[in-house]
């Protein structure tokens, strides 16, 4: 089955451009151009990887992340006109796993989206079965479970716990998760990695604001403990 | 328009403070020097009445009781006796005898008729009365001179004197003088106080419309100055919060401006972005000539555009001043290594020992930007970087980045940091290719925002070539005993 892919974006002639060039990528690419038309798009067509715009006529598009969200953990691009730090963030904290500025090459895009592709299929976490204390996590089943309760995750997040679960106490650098769980290069935003961590923690922290297993060490990175 | 304000020695408060106390010295001074002398005038003036009125009696009863033939000293002393009333009166007599020789007597050796002015008893001596103030003994004395006229033999007559001590005025007006300086100084110091307190509520309002400007300056625009019921300070509050709403007004509108102007704009990009990316995934369609090459240039300075516009938006942020820094820790080399690597130059790299792991706490977005651009700058007019050097003076890291162009002159080492100036560099610019100058122009602002600063100087081995130094901030340098386990 070819990859699916939902773009919602309300000015007509980028969606076209992006449906045109995602398209040379071999890839399926249904449209919205409002955000009640993407949720209803989505409903009938679970999508592989969804792009919303955050301006859009109706629903904003962090609403349309948060609804979408609400029901599945589909790889979510943020498209944003403005590179200021609020839109960013608040798409990330509205659930997207990764964004991109406008204006962007169309290579960018198809490298973003393959990499959340990628990402999507199994990790490899080198242990079957990991326990840190009440944490377990089950790379293989794609399970996590918190004092025996089941943790849902999105695909990004268990992947950032995965890549930090491979190697308990040891700090991982920002610039090394984006590599490893975004596939960024050095330059890749930082402030994706803090917003993630700070969405995991509310899952799998009993007291998120004072974490016992995903650790900060100032400075440096994150590291996971027991 | 600026107002440039004469140049002031003193605050406006000293400045109130000291004109209300030299207000009240004055007057204090002048009041209190006023009373003084009426009182003075009032206290000797009584005195001299009542000394002269006492001297014509105690000479009349003296008078009586003395005749010339009886002028012998023990006479005189008893006479004298019969009038010397109260403590502070001296008096002194002296009359002839039948001999022709003068005889005097006082009650006191210290107030005798030696002790008494020349002039006075000069004047009593030609049957004149005579009012006198004199320092006798070091002390003041009211003396009253009456001459005897029925006491006479042949040409001399008697004459009667009255010393009266001044000291207990002059004890008074002392005291007097004491509580006047006392009130002096007192009045002063409320005058000092009042200059305070009217100073402060003159200043109020002034330090109240500074700490407001101020706020607005540091970016907080819905500050404004409370309503007042004072018509006077009503005017300048009313003005001040008019001000402080048509600049919020005006920055509002300017950053809806810059944020508009980038969505427009970046809207039409994005679509010929992807647009092209679909043409030059089919570029091997298009047979060549013409059509090829159209699609080959259009691709290239679409890129190119879209950088400008980047850049473009990028300044009018800066100067809109709706920049945030993205502060992070990283490793020096390590972000310097990756925009080599971004670039896709091999350029060597000298590395000071002592920073090889050392971390900076950057916003690394801006500082691979600042690294960038430099670089980018190096290919496009000094033929290539040759060199890059990652050093520390005085806690400052630097970075810099050489070529072997023809060099940066001096009047253009000022000016290259200029948005869109290229200095004489571009004179030897090949036509068409690309770049503007916003890159340095960016370069420089990045830095300014993160307390660093760039300039560019002759390369050290005095090869030709410009050499471009960044320095950060020396609070960046991040002083670390483990960086070197950083993953």
């Amino acid at each position: 089955m070819r990859t699916h892919i939902l773009t919602v974006e309300d000015d007509e002639r980028i969606r076209t451009a992006v449906k045109l060039a995602l398209e040379a990528e071999g890839w399926e690419v249904a449209e919205a151009a409002a955000g009640s038309e993407a949720l209803e798009r989505f409903e009938q067509r679970p999508a592989d990887v969804v792009l919303i715009d955050i301006m859009l006529p109706d629903i904003d598009g962090f609403e349309v992340c948060r609804e979408i969200r609400k029901t599945s953990d589909v790889p979510i691009v943020m498209v944003t006109a403005r590179d200021d730090t609020h839109d960013i963030v608040a798409g990330l904290e509205a659930g997207a796993d990764d964004y991109l500025t406008k204006p962007f090459a169309p290579k960018e895009l198809s490298a973003r989206i393959r990499a959340l592709l990628r990402r999507t299929r199994s990790v490899d976490a080198g242990a079957p079965h990991l326990r840190f204390g009440d944490l377990e996590v089950v790379p293989d089943e794609g399970t996590v479970r918190l004092a025996g309760a089941e943790v849902h995750l999105t695909k990004t997040e268990f992947r950032l716990l995965v890549e930090l679960a491979s190697n308990p106490g040891r700090v991982f650098s920002r610039e090394v998760l984006l590599e490893r769980v975004w596939g960024y290069d050095y330059f890749g935003d930082g402030r994706l990695v803090d917003v993630h961590i700070r969405r995991l923690r509310t899952k799998v922290e009993a007291d998120p604001a004072n974490p016992r297993h995903v650790v900060t060490v100032r400075g440096l990175g994150y590291k996971l403990q027991t | 328009m600026a107002f440039r304000l004469r140049h002031r020695p003193l605050r406006l408060r000293t400045r109130v403070m000291v004109s209300f106390a030299l207000g009240a010295a004055l007057l204090s001074m002048v009041l209190s020097v006023s009373t003084y002398t009426l009182a003075r005038r009032n206290f000797l003036h009584q005195r001299e009445r009542d000394t002269i009125q006492r001297a014509y009696l105690d000479a009349q009863n003296v008078q009586r009781q003395l005749t010339t033939q009886a002028a012998n000293a023990d006479q005189l002393g008893k006479a004298l006796q019969s009038v010397a009333t109260g403590s502070g009166t001296y008096p002194v007599i002296q009359i002839p005898n039948p001999a022709g020789q003068l005889v005097d007597q006082s009650t006191n050796t210290q107030f005798g008729l030696d002790a008494l002015p020349a002039r006075l008893t000069a004047s009593v001596r030609d049957g004149n009365p005579a009012l006198m103030r004199a320092s006798i003994d070091g002390q003041t004395m009211l003396v009253v001179g009456l001459p005897l006229p029925t006491l006479r033999v042949d040409g001399a007559i008697g004459e009667y004197y009255e010393i009266v001590s001044l000291q207990d005025i002059s004890q008074t007006l002392n005291t007097l003088a004491n509580v006047l300086v006392i009130t002096m100084v007192g009045t002063t110091l409320l005058g000092i106080a009042l200059g305070w307190w009217v100073s402060r509520g003159v200043l109020r309002p002034i330090g109240a419309i500074g700490l407001a400007a101020e706020a607005i300056a540091s970016g907080r625009l819905g500050t404004r100055l409370e309503e007042t019921s004072d018509p006077d300070l009503e005017r300048i509050v009313d003005t001040f919060n008019h001000m402080a709403a048509n600049l919020e007004t005006r920055i509002e509108q300017d950053a809806r401006f810059t944020s508009d102007v980038s969505h427009e704009l970046r809207s039409p990009i994005t679509t010929l972005a992807a647009s092209m990316g679909v043409l030059e995934a089919r570029r091997d369609d298009i047979p060549e000539g013409p059509a090829r090459a159209a699609v080959d240039l259009m691709s290239a300075d679409l890129q190119r555009f879209q950088q400008l516009v980047e850049d473009l938006l990028e300044i009018s942020r800066y100067d809109a001043g709706a920049i945030r820094l993205e502060l992070s820790e990283i490793q020096i080399t390590e972000l310097v290594r990756a925009v080599l690597a971004g670039q896709h130059l091999d350029v060597p790299v000298y590395v000071d020992p002592a920073l090889e792991n050392a971390s900076v706490r950057v916003d690394k977005r801006r500082l691979s930007r600042v690294i960038a651009n430099l670089l980018d700058n190096a290919v496009k007019y000094g033929d290539g970087p040759t060199r890059m050097e990652i050093t520390e003076v005085d806690d400052h890291v630097r970075i810099a980045v050489e070529d072997a162009g023809s060099g940066v002159s001096e009047s253009d080492r000022a000016v290259i940091f200029d948005r869109f100036s290229r200095g004489s560099a571009a004179g030897r610019r090949s036509s068409g290719s690309a770049g503007v100058g916003l890159g340095l122009a960016l370069v420089s602002e990045h830095l300014r925002l993160q307390g660093g600063r760039v300039w560019v100087e002759d390369r050290p081995d005095k090869k030709p070539g410009a050499r471009f130094v960044v320095e950060l901030d020396d609070a960046a340098r991040v002083a670390r005993s483990d960086e070197a386990t950083v993953p």
